[in-house]
């Protein structure tokens, strides 16, 4: 009977137009569509399977206000046992380090877990260390950028297919409890159904506050991040992209012509 | 000082380590602090003679076999004990499959700030501020590292120029050794593999029209589809198009997948991760088309269209169609537009073999 947590972060939709907020620390996202990480949602599936395969159950674990209580829904809906809720502000505006920390004695308060498995990265941060950094703080081992896992296996073991760059693979395998972060496109993430949603209303959610984990306010959270952001920035554009005005049309037209005339590239 | 931890696989370095060095080099200079470069393997001596060529102040070799059997548990000691050795300022290694299995292990082991996929640095007197991008590259974040040193940095491949390096005689490598017999390992490396090369050579065509997220399902691939095969290119496509399996993965283009360099790319609804623009930006001539004209493919772009893609596809389509059409009917009219008309009709043929690639995948 396997125990796995998946980490799930709420996240703003990535692809709408982003606004920086007037202190220029983060967007501007009150009126933005937040949900799971995408690459969260492949952690999830790939942890629903697990549980299916090996025999096991599925705790949803997320940070944040309401919006992470959302994210957490949809995992119950989707087929996780129960979910782990650590609503405090005191959390709010952590660095991937802080917010490792507390995944971390969520889950030891929790009881431990086999497996731990978190998205490759979020769609917010996207740097892609939190799993890593967790694995490190819990004294456990991990992969990272996980494309396939044996859905057979002995107990106490895990077989994890991981990518490289440049078309390589590599093949591991993992003495548990580990950490896995599991990479874009792994399988195809269910959709909750009508049963399941119904069934998530009458799943356990357990809501934990910074102090209930034992951090004091200085320790997590912003205060107790290891850096401090300075402002949030466009890109500098390319000084010689040439924008294209006018109407669709006209600007077909234009780049056809510059294509032939100037670039002559077709 | 500063401390590069170098990449290597199968005995030579990765691309990124000449990116790390330069890196290194510069912010040495900048700062006024020396510039130490680490190989940790097993054999690597030659390595660590190829990274004093490179006019780093100090090579540190660590030759260990525990070092090559894909455990990131013995390397996360040593580069810890190389650390607490040398009391860097900052620790630079690759944003990399294979570094970041270590770097933000010996991080959050030391506590320390990690700078993941930094594209930058500024110093403002003593504070450095380093910059990395968020949101998929939409934005970019300005950092300042708190607390005690050292700060990690790591830097994706593609980052920066890393060709341009002076070499000259080099520093005479130090041997260190730092007894990791002692360290747990919890995974061990069974095998390695690659991932399917297809059928569709994208890396040998002249000409590749890649769709991104932006084309937002599967049914609408035609509208990029007929622009591909007006062109006689083949199609190509960026990570999440992939992952969502409305291409497959042959067509991936980018780090993880293949790495092109054609005469003309369009990129059409690619918003341009830096994973996707380290396998495009080579390409002599980039068009990208998409409707946020503040997407990071407009930073590699050479001409961009801010616009829906749904409406200017097929007008463009429409375009080129008409203009292979007007130069195969010139074609016997004067030698002088010969080559055009051929290059269209061998471009015909390409587009042909794209579509049977596409079906048998």
């Amino acid at each position: 009977m396997l125990k796995i947590v998946v980490c799930m972060k709420p996240v703003p939709d990535v692809s709408t137009r982003l606004v920086i907020a007037e202190d220029k620390k983060w967007i501007r996202d009150q009126d933005l569509t937040f949900g799971p990480g995408e690459a969260d949602e492949y952690a999830l599936e790939t942890a629903l399977r697990l549980a299916e395969d090996r025999g096991g159950e599925v705790i949803v674990v997320s940070l944040g206000d309401d919006r992470a209580g959302r994210v957490l829904r949809t995992g119950l809906a989707k087929g996780a046992a129960r979910a782990i809720h650590l609503a405090d502000p005191l959390l709010d505006g952590g660095d991937e380090y802080v917010t490792a920390r507390v995944l971390g004695r969520a889950i030891a308060k929790d009881g431990g877990a086999d497996l731990v498995l978190t998205g490759v990265q979020s769609d917010d941060l996207g740097t892609g260390v939190t799993g890593i950094m967790l694995a490190e703080l819990l004294g456990w081992g991990h992969a990272s950028v996980v494309i396939g896992v044996d859905p057979e296996g002995d107990r106490g073991t895990i077989r994890v297919r991981r990518e490289l760059e440049a078309g390589r693979q590599e093949i591991l395998d993992l003495e548990l409890p580990a950490v896995l972060t599991i990479q874009y496109g792994i399988n195809e993430p269910r959709y909750a159904s009508l049963k399941g949603i119904m069934a998530a209303k009458k799943k356990e959610i357990r809501v934990w506050t910074a102090g209930d984990l034992g951090f004091g306010a200085s320790e997590v959270g912003r205060a107790g991040a290891l850096y401090e952001v300075n402002d949030l920035l466009l890109p500098e554009q390319r000084s010689e992209v040439r924008m294209i005005a006018g109407s669709p049309a006209e600007a077909a037209r234009t780049l056809v012509e510059l294509l032939r005339r100037e670039a002559r590239a077709i | 000082m500063i401390l590069i931890v170098a990449e290597h696989r199968d005995g030579g370095f990765t691309p990124v380590t000449q990116e790390l060095v330069s890196l290194g080099l510069r912010m040495g200079q900048d700062l006024g602090v020396p510039v130490v470069a680490a190989v940790l393997g097993h054999e690597v001596g030659e390595l660590a003679r190829t990274l004093a060529s490179w006019q780093v102040d100090r090579v540190i070799q660590i030759d260990d076999p525990a070092f090559s059997e894909g455990s990131p548990e013995p390397l996360t000691a040593a580069v810890e004990t190389v650390i607490k050795n040398e009391s860097p300022a900052f620790v630079i290694g690759g944003h990399t499959s294979d570094s970041m299995e270590v770097i933000p292990r010996v991080a959050s082991r030391m506590k320390r700030p990690l700078i993941g996929g930094c594209l930058g640095y500024e110093r403002h007197g003593d504070r450095v501020l380093f910059t990395r991008p968020v949101f998929n590259a939409k934005l970019h974040m300005r950092i300042v590292p708190r607390g005690e040193p050292p700060c990690f940095v790591t830097v994706a491949p593609g980052t920066f120029a890393g060709d341009a390096l002076e070499t000259g005689p080099g520093v005479e490598p130090e041997s260190v050794a730092v007894d990791v017999s002692a360290v747990t390992v919890r995974r061990r490396r069974i095998g390695t593999g690659e991932a399917v090369r297809g059928e569709v050579a994208l890396d040998a065509a002249s000409v590749i029209v890649a769709v991104g997220r932006g084309i937002q399902k599967a049914e609408n691939l035609s509208v990029v589809r007929e622009l591909a095969e007006a062109l006689g290119a083949p199609l190509g496509a960026s990570r999440p198009v992939v992952d969502a399996g409305w291409l497959p993965r042959d067509r991936q283009i980018g780090s993880s997948g293949q790495t092109v360099a054609p005469r003309l790319y369009i990129a059409v609804g690619i918003s341009g991760a830096i994973q996707h623009l380290v396998g495009m930006r080579g390409a002599q001539c980039i068009v990208a088309i998409n409707k946020d004209g503040e997407a990071p493919v407009f930073k590699v772009a050479h001409y961009g269209i801010a616009a829906d893609l749904f409406e200017v596809v097929p007008e463009l389509t429409r375009l080129i169609r008409e203009l292979r059409a007007g130069s195969a009917a010139a074609e016997c009219f004067g030698a002088g537009r010969v080559s055009l008309a051929l290059r269209a009709s061998t471009g015909r043929v390409r587009g042909g073999t794209a579509l049977c690639g596409e079906l048998r995948g």
